[in-house]
């Protein structure tokens, strides 16, 4: 990816428009092909493909026009039903990223999250994605519960929930947060089809997302370094007595934020509750202690 | 309003026309097998649905709605910090986040005697308010219009299996437009909630005691911008869009009816009327009656647990099929959602259809962004009213709030200043529960009995149905034990 621009800030917060736009014109230019994938939400509140939806310039809308040819996804596909199942056994012969938004549930051999009824058989979401993760070209475990277990396998974790990595043996891709940013995604995606596998730290999450902490970066850096401590919401000031996980995150949020870029959580005076991390939840509580 | 325990349930029963499973066990002891249909996942939704339905002459004769997703969560927050239940119960759902957190604080807020500034209550149903308006477009556009317009892109919009849209080219090709367009326009209802809430889904702007925003009047500005663009997209388009598929689709004006029976725990129910929508109220048979809490109750005759008061699940359970429980009033099935808010509020005076709960849902989006564009002028640029709380030894909250699904509860038990129980009933519980032990199938089974199916190879019809509920099955299967008490439904697990 070629750098077009000087300043680490700018540059740092656009990547995802400039490897989307990258993708784009090759996919366009037939330089590359177009890869399918799958979208498999399991045992997690789909929230990832709702964040995905929240993408902006490109939106997502653009994306599954132009960058990656989605072929399943219990969101937004028309199919229902066999015939939607049949997509995803389609797929599983073609070059294909599955994206896996959500735990995988393993007690009662996964019976606590079916997928689809095909041919007279229940398919759980552990069988699922044991059967497209052993095909996929790429695995990318977007959000926490997928990177890590996440909400979904806090204790007593009744379920059994764990983390994709945990029930693949096989590289993958994490996008932790809760939910993951769109533009993680979008980036991930477009870098997978343009140039393959980004460069990953030791838990496989990219660098190019993942290389700082939320107090490497925080808007309130400053008053930590001088000392001064808030002891309520909204009184100026560190929140790290409060309870603030950002010097153990590591996330962009203070750099890019969220949603049209407009805020991010410290921005809305509430500490980092560490939810890209992990042990969260039950590591990154209480999230508030005053 | 009169009082609901005039009406007994033994006089509403006949009423109700409960389904038996009469039907099924003829013909199982006569050796017959009735052609069974089941559709999984139905997709375009939150969450995994199974529908089975058994059709007999084309006509549905039986039908269970099987939530096929269990999360465990009431287990998972007890011994958790109080002040942690707003931001770990939003995480149960994805697509209606705002509304556990708006929920969960109003418990909180209960639970440790707080009250709260006008202001704060004003900019909690706005940041709600984006939560609606966020889930309305999305559910209208990218989950509902794929059954009734021929979408084509994106390709994964498209499917083979509906061969009969109705809809002449050029109206169609219209209909794609905003179907594209809508993805705009509900990033920025996510957008909008971020500016007041941090970010979306997931936000941290609701917090016990009000709000944790600092308002200004560039917020107030950009929300209000935010809010009038939304606005001009659902009244020139979205308004359009549900009339043509209305006259293109009147066949479903006769479809998808199921009891004569709706709900509503309130939502902007503020005095001033035009900032109001909709006050509690039940309305069965056309007559409306006061909410009250201690009717709920819930079964689990025909759910995978084994007791009332346990997390113990039997899959082996003898007629279960779902991990969803059955809620009742009063012992009776309740819809809960936009069509029942717009009868409860007399705003919608049309039937209890499929495209009537269309129609309803898209009239609400309008009602709303009205409300809120009003809200947004109210509002003072305000720093937030946040302090220290301290937890007591022992309380107990309740939040009833209506939310886009329908009707939303949470009840915190706090005892050694942790949570000692926590338990939520939410809308998809009341609208997705299987049959209960009087016979009365689930709400949204009811509404797909007697449904005729014109190609069982392609039974089109059921998905329309279902999806005219915009179930949300992330959020239908917790586990639930409310019992009558005056003060509180009492919980325990």
């Amino acid at each position: 990816m070629e750098d077009q621009q000087n300043c680490p800030f700018t540059a740092a917060k656009s990547v995802s428009q400039r490897l989307a736009q990258e993708a784009v014109v090759k996919i366009m230019n037939q330089d590359i092909p177009k890869l399918n994938a799958i979208w498999l939400e399991t045992t997690g509140c789909s929230g990832n493909i709702i964040s995905f939806l929240n993408s902006d310039n490109p939106n997502a809308y653009e994306i599954l026009t132009t960058i990656v040819n989605l072929t399943y996804s219990n969101s937004v596909m028309g199919e229902q039903g066999e015939a939607a199942f049949d997509k995803f056994l389609e797929t599983l012969n073609t070059e294909f990223i599955l994206l896996v938004d959500g735990a995988v549930s393993t007690n009662k051999d996964g019976a606590f999250c079916i997928v689809a009824y095909y041919h007279g058989r229940r398919i759980t979401s552990y069988e699922a994605v044991k059967m497209a993760g052993e095909k996929a070209k790429y695995v990318v475990a977007v959000g926490t519960c997928a990177s890590y277990g996440g909400i979904s396998a806090a204790s007593p974790n009744l379920s059994g929930s764990k983390s994709v990595g945990d029930v693949l043996e096989r590289s993958v891709i994490r996008l932790p947060t809760c939910p993951c940013h769109p533009d993680w995604i979008v980036g991930t995606v477009a870098y997978l089809t343009t140039y393959g596998i980004p460069e990953l730290d030791n838990e496989g999450r990219p660098l190019l997302f993942y290389a700082t902490t939320i107090h490497d970066n925080c808007t309130r850096r400053g008053f930590f370094d001088k000392g001064y401590f808030a002891k309520t919401f909204g009184e100026e000031g560190c929140m790290f007595h409060l309870g603030c996980r950002g010097p153990v995150t590591r996330s962009e949020c203070p750099r890019r934020k969220w949603n049209g870029y407009v805020n991010w959580p410290i921005g809305n005076n509430t500490n980092c509750i560490g939810c890209a991390q992990t042990f969260f939840p039950d590591g990154m509580e209480p999230f508030v202690r005053y | 309003m009169k009082d609901f325990s005039n009406l007994s349930l033994n006089k509403l029963l006949p009423m109700m026309q409960p389904q038996t499973w009469d039907a099924q066990n003829t013909c199982a002891r006569m050796g017959i097998k009735m052609p069974e249909i089941i559709i999984d996942p139905i997709t375009r939704i939150s969450g995994f649905l199974e529908i089975k339905v058994e059709v007999e002459h084309n006509t549905i004769n039986s039908a269970q709605a099987r939530g096929l997703l269990y999360r465990g969560f009431e287990p998972m927050l007890k011994g958790r910090q109080p002040l942690d239940a707003i931001y770990f119960t939003e995480r149960i759902c994805g697509i209606c986040s705002a509304a556990h957190s708006y929920a969960s604080a109003l418990a909180l807020d209960q639970a440790l005697n707080l009250r709260l500034s006008q202001n704060d209550k004003y900019i909690r149903e706005i940041i709600h308010g984006f939560e609606f308006i966020q889930n309305h477009l999305r559910h209208f556009y990218i989950m509902l219009m794929p059954d009734f317009v021929k979408i084509t892109s994106p390709a994964i919009a498209n499917s083979r299996q509906y061969i009969n849209f109705r809809l002449p080219e050029e109206v169609n090709r219209l209909l794609e437009e905003h179907y594209a367009m809508s993805y705009q326009y509900a990033m920025l209802a996510h957008e909008g909630q971020a500016v007041l809430a941090g970010k979306a889904p997931h936000n941290h702007g609701i917090f016990t005691g009000g709000v944790t925003t600092d308002l200004t009047s560039y917020k107030i500005v950009k929300v209000k911008s935010i809010i009038n663009k939304i606005q001009s997209f659902v009244d020139t388009a979205m308004r359009e869009d549900v009339d043509i598929l209305a006259y293109y689709y009147p066949d479903y004006f006769k479809m998808g009816m199921s009891y004569p029976n709706f709900m509503s725990y309130g939502v902007f129910d503020n005095a001033e009327a035009d900032i109001s929508y909709v006050n509690p109220g039940v309305l069965v048979n056309g007559i409306l009656y006061d909410f009250r809490p201690e009717y709920i109750s819930q079964q689990i005759k025909y759910s995978w647990f084994v007791n009332d008061t346990t997390d113990e699940l039997n899959l082996q359970k003898e007629d279960a099929y779902t991990f969803i429980k059955a809620p009742r009033y009063n012992g009776l099935p309740m819809e809960v959602g936009p069509l029942a808010r717009m009868l409860i509020s007399g705003i919608y005076k049309g039937g209890h259809s499929c495209m009537d709960r269309i129609i309803a849902r898209v009239l609400e989006t309008s009602k709303i962004l009205t409300i809120m564009s009003k809200l947004a002028d109210l509002i003072n640029p305000l720093p937030n009213g946040q302090r220290e709380y301290l937890l007591p030894e022992v309380s107990e909250g309740e939040g009833f709030i209506d939310t886009t699904r329908g009707s939303l509860a949470h009840f915190i038990r706090i005892k050694n200043k942790l949570i000692d129980h926590y338990s939520i009933i939410t809308p998809s519980n009341w609208n997705l529960s299987p049959m209960d032990s009087n016979g009365m199938a689930g709400v949204i089974e009811k509404a797909l009995i007697g449904t005729s199916i014109k190609d069982t190879e392609n039974p089109v019809e059921i998905g329309r149905i279902v999806r005219s509920f915009d179930p949300c099955v992330s959020c239908a299967t917790h586990l639930i034990t409310p019992k009558g008490n005056k003060k509180i439904i009492e919980v325990s697990v």
